[in-house]
């Protein structure tokens, strides 16, 4: 398959005053032409900066990039000046942001915020554009897009206005559209139809998605293909199918097995993952899920995981995984 | 058949807003049982954290009765009121906004017992502190630090320990976990479950995700702008829903496996829930339901047992 993003070994930090945060500690992933990725973590995992970082939002400084390219379309994003970014931002890459609330401009009307990348990357004339701003309210079931399209973001509910921001990124028909947790701040029922969009709209216009979440019900419903990251790396990916079958790395293991499922028995215990994630100030030597893992061996501490290979699409990076792994076991003459 | 420990009435609570009456919660009945789990669910808005609030009084109700031992607490002078209050505690949704970051953790968790005068000395009020934070599974080396030394699940920790101070017999739990990461509510979940065996605690469940009432709770009810939908026993509600509004809720989590979430077939609702200001007679359902007749718009569905022990609010059923 034709890659439109390929993310290699990309690595940055921000620097602060107490010292250097390595948030996204070498990464490499790619999105396909029309496939759905999914970006699961917690919080501080590094997920959003990645994707801030392919859009290259981040502030810089504190935020910097420490190595690694973004290679999209062909062409290094890290080698582009802001001005050749700004041709690509919101034109070729859009966004969608996690709360619609405070990502809309709220003294500017609707109908302006969906056309204005559109005015500024193809020249388009007001009317024109007026009209354009119809349409993409129409594509995106705002009911009343005329007299919608003249009204302020404190006019619309949260799910309307999350269909706006959506209208909005997809105005300049980009090739690669990243989701930022887009239905977190919304109920579930609004998430459902916000979901049901965002699918019906990649068959129509054939584009790719990247979608961060940390909800596992999503990601088993939209996506193709999983990233699962944890403190700043990647501990897991592979087809969604894969991941959730046949489940490698012992943190998303837990991940799975700690949010209840409508169809498990309630007598069944919640799986808890004790502890806390690292602190990124001072990343740890080893696999960084140690201190948290129930099957951590002496290596795990010291070293870093490989990545091993289950299948063509199927890496995790986890020392019990590791071909040598079982050798290294009998070796010692340790076994259990 | 045991006595319900809480029984509600026709709770009411209307808010004055500018253009009209609010209506939070307009008139819900329901029981909650000793030592069980009842857990409401329902979107943003629809009244479920006011319930929750004006349940335990927190809010001063508009309407209706709340027999707590066979009480009605409603009726209560401010002085009595404090000595029942007592008996019932809140955990709040943000850990990061319910604890006062210019406290310690020791006054945090010894506000409950300073306002009731319940040590004689420090060193009491002291011992106390240390055996709840043990109890919540945080230890003595915590009792003098601030609250923005905590991660949010231990700030969680520190708002129940508060909570189990005065030895309540009631704890309404509002969201407790949504501002939580995935493997910390499971945490918070555990403990919520531990504790509930050990001091046999009385909760109710108050959150948006269903997934989780349903794993915590024995009985569930669902709220909608204000007034109660349904409400069976966990296992019966989302086994076998009957009110087209919980049918459309429960069809809409994503469950993960992309194995069954391919094959699910989805209630998808149309638009939002409308505004609570002023709402209009019938059923506060009608505008986003599939079913809706005639009678819908009219008439105000009563809520009512429909099969044993399985109440809903409908026209159609």
């Amino acid at each position: 398959m034709e890659n439109v993003l390929e993310v290699k070994e990309l690595k940055i930090s921000f620097q602060t005053f107490f010292g250097e945060v390595e948030a996204v500690r070498g990464i490499s992933f790619n999105v396909g032409k029309k496939e759905t990725v999914a970006i699961v973590g917690e919080s501080g995992c590094g997920k959003s900066v990645t994707a801030n970082g392919v859009m290259q939002l981040l502030p810089m400084p504190p935020a910097f990039f420490k190595g690694g390219e973004i290679i999209f379309n062909g062409e290094n994003l890290l080698k582009k000046t802001e001005k050749e970014m700004q041709a690509i931002r919101g034109n070729k890459i859009s966004m969608v942001f996690q709360d619609p609330m405070t990502s809309l401009n709220p003294t500017m009307k609707i109908g302006k915020q969906i056309v204005e990348g559109l005015v500024k990357h193809h020249k388009m004339s007001g009317d024109a554009a007026r009209k354009k701003a119809i349409e993409m309210l129409e594509l995106v079931s705002v009911p009343q897009p005329e007299k919608r399209v003249n009204q302020y973001p404190h006019e619309f509910s949260g799910g309307m206005r999350q269909r706006v921001m959506i209208a909005l990124a997809m105005v300049c028909n980009p090739q690669l559209l990243i989701a930022d947790e887009p239905t977190t701040a919304l109920d579930v029922t609004v998430q459902a139809q916000i979901l049901e969009l965002m699918k019906k709209l990649q068959e129509q216009l054939g584009m790719s998605i990247i979608i961060i979440t940390h909800d596992l019900g999503i990601v088993a419903d939209v996506s193709d293909r999983v990233v699962v990251m944890y403190a700043g790396q990647i501990v897991e990916t592979g087809l969604t199918s894969e991941i959730f079958a046949s489940t490698k790395h012992p943190y998303t293991k837990k991940l799975l097995a700690s949010v209840p499922r409508l169809d498990m028995s309630r007598d069944e215990p919640l799986y808890s993952i004790d502890g806390t994630p690292p602190d990124l100030y001072i990343p740890p030597k080893g696999c960084s899920f140690y201190d948290r893992c129930s099957e951590a061996m002496k290596v795990c501490k010291e070293h870093v995981p490989e990545l091993s290979e289950h299948s063509a699409t199927h890496l995790s990076r986890c020392w019990m995984n590791h071909p040598m792994a079982k050798n290294a076991y009998s070796k010692d003459g340790g076994g259990k | 058949m045991t006595e319900p420990l809480i029984s509600a009435r026709n709770v009411k609570k209307y808010f004055d807003v500018g253009g009209g009456k609010l209506k939070a919660v307009d008139g819900i009945s329901f029981d909650i049982y000793p030592q069980e789990t009842f857990g409401l669910v329902g979107e943003s808005g629809c009244g479920k954290s006011t319930a929750g609030r004006t349940i335990t009084r927190l809010y001063e109700p508009t309407g209706g009765e709340l027999f707590f031992n066979g009480k009605n607490i409603y009726k209560l002078s401010r002085r009595e009121m404090q000595e029942v209050r007592r008996n019932f505690q809140i955990v709040f949704q943000d850990p990061y906004a319910s604890l006062n970051p210019r406290m310690t953790v020791e006054d945090i968790v010894a506000e409950p017992l300073d306002i009731h005068h319940a040590y004689k000395n420090r060193e009491e009020r002291s011992e106390r502190v240390i055996e709840l934070l043990r109890l919540v599974g945080l230890g003595e080396e915590h009792i003098l630090r601030f609250p923005h030394e905590f991660s949010g699940g231990q700030r969680q920790r520190v708002g129940i320990a508060r909570a189990l101070a005065l030895n309540p017999k009631f704890i309404v739990c509002d969201e407790p976990i949504s501002a939580l990461d995935v493997s910390i509510q499971a945490q918070v979940v555990n403990l919520l479950k531990n504790l509930q065996d050990k001091l046999g605690l009385t909760y109710m469940f108050i959150a948006h995700d269903l997934s989780m009432v349903r794993y915590i709770s024995d009985r569930v009810g669902v709220m909608y702008l204000g007034h109660m939908m349904e409400l069976a026993e966990s296992n019966e509600l989302y086994k076998n829903p009957i009110h087209p509004y919980t049918k459309a809720l429960l069809s809409a989590i994503p469950i993960p496996d992309p194995e069954i979430q391919k094959n699910r077939k989805r209630i998808i609702l149309e638009g939002d829930v409308p505004s609570p200001i002023n709402p209009k007679p019938g059923c506060r359902f009608v505008e986003r339901c599939h079913n809706a007749i005639d009678k819908c718009r009219k008439e105000t569905p009563v809520f009512e047992e429909k099969s044993p022990k399985h109440f809903a609010a409908c026209h159609i059923i």
